[in-house]
């Protein structure tokens, strides 16, 4: 019944304690998903973000980090509202990257 | 919280109040994970009034806004297994439409 992200109380075995470095563009990201979703634009809701990456199949979703599940899903429902392509993100994301090349460890 | 115009559900809990957390099958995005359904809590606080998480998964931004609760569960009841601490409480925010007023039967709380 439930779906693959729902896994609370599962055996998952120890508990990884590996800390993660919050990366530039993951602040990005969530700063913009932020102002899509304030109550003055209500554009997207972090409940639709969800919703599309519990909606990813198990496989994709495992093969994503938390913050770019969120991206991924961010960029879908852009999409499905008809607000923006992917093409054009992916266009937008390679003029950005060809201005200000970002270091190694923080590519996407 | 919103501050547009919208209904508003009843609030069907005060704090001190015992619920069980209902089976609703709903499909797509819901905010109550599967590992408390069945469970008896006692509800602790009223967070206020919010839009609800299943609506706006799919865009509603309309309301209506409903009641959310903290309530709070024994993790040994939860997991069914003794724990460390058997004082150990889970407290989690619910919203109204997953809880049903609880039969008193003393066992848990």
């Amino acid at each position: 019944m439930s779906g693959y992200h729902d896994i609370g109380g599962h055996a998952a075995g120890p508990i990884v304690k590996t800390e993660l470095p919050f990366q530039h563009w993951e602040k990005q990201a969530e700063a913009i998903r932020n102002l899509l979703g304030d109550n003055s634009r209500r554009v997207v809701s972090l409940d639709e973000i969800r919703l599309g990456f519990e909606s990813f199949g198990l496989e994709k979703y495992q093969a994503f980090s938390f913050y770019r599940r969120r991206l991924e899903a961010l960029i879908d429902t852009l999409e499905k509202k008809g607000l923006i392509t992917r093409s054009e993100f992916e266009q937008e994301l390679s003029a950005v990257q060809s201005r200000w090349p970002l270091p190694d460890q923080e590519k996407r | 919280m919103s501050s547009l115009a919208t209904t508003m559900n009843r609030v069907r809990f005060s704090v001190g109040d015992k619920a069980v957390v209902a089976d609703l099958r709903k499909p797509g995005h819901v905010r109550t994970p599967d590992y408390l359904i069945g469970h008896t809590g006692e509800v602790i606080q009223f967070c206020g009034y919010f839009l609800n998480p299943e609506d706006l998964s799919i865009g509603r931004t309309s309301g209506p806004m409903v009641p959310l609760y903290r309530v709070q569960f024994r993790m040994e009841t939860l997991w069914r297994a003794p724990q460390r601490h058997p004082d150990d409480r889970l407290c989690i925010e619910i919203y109204d439409h997953w809880l049903m007023p609880a039969i008193e039967t003393g066992s848990d709380f």
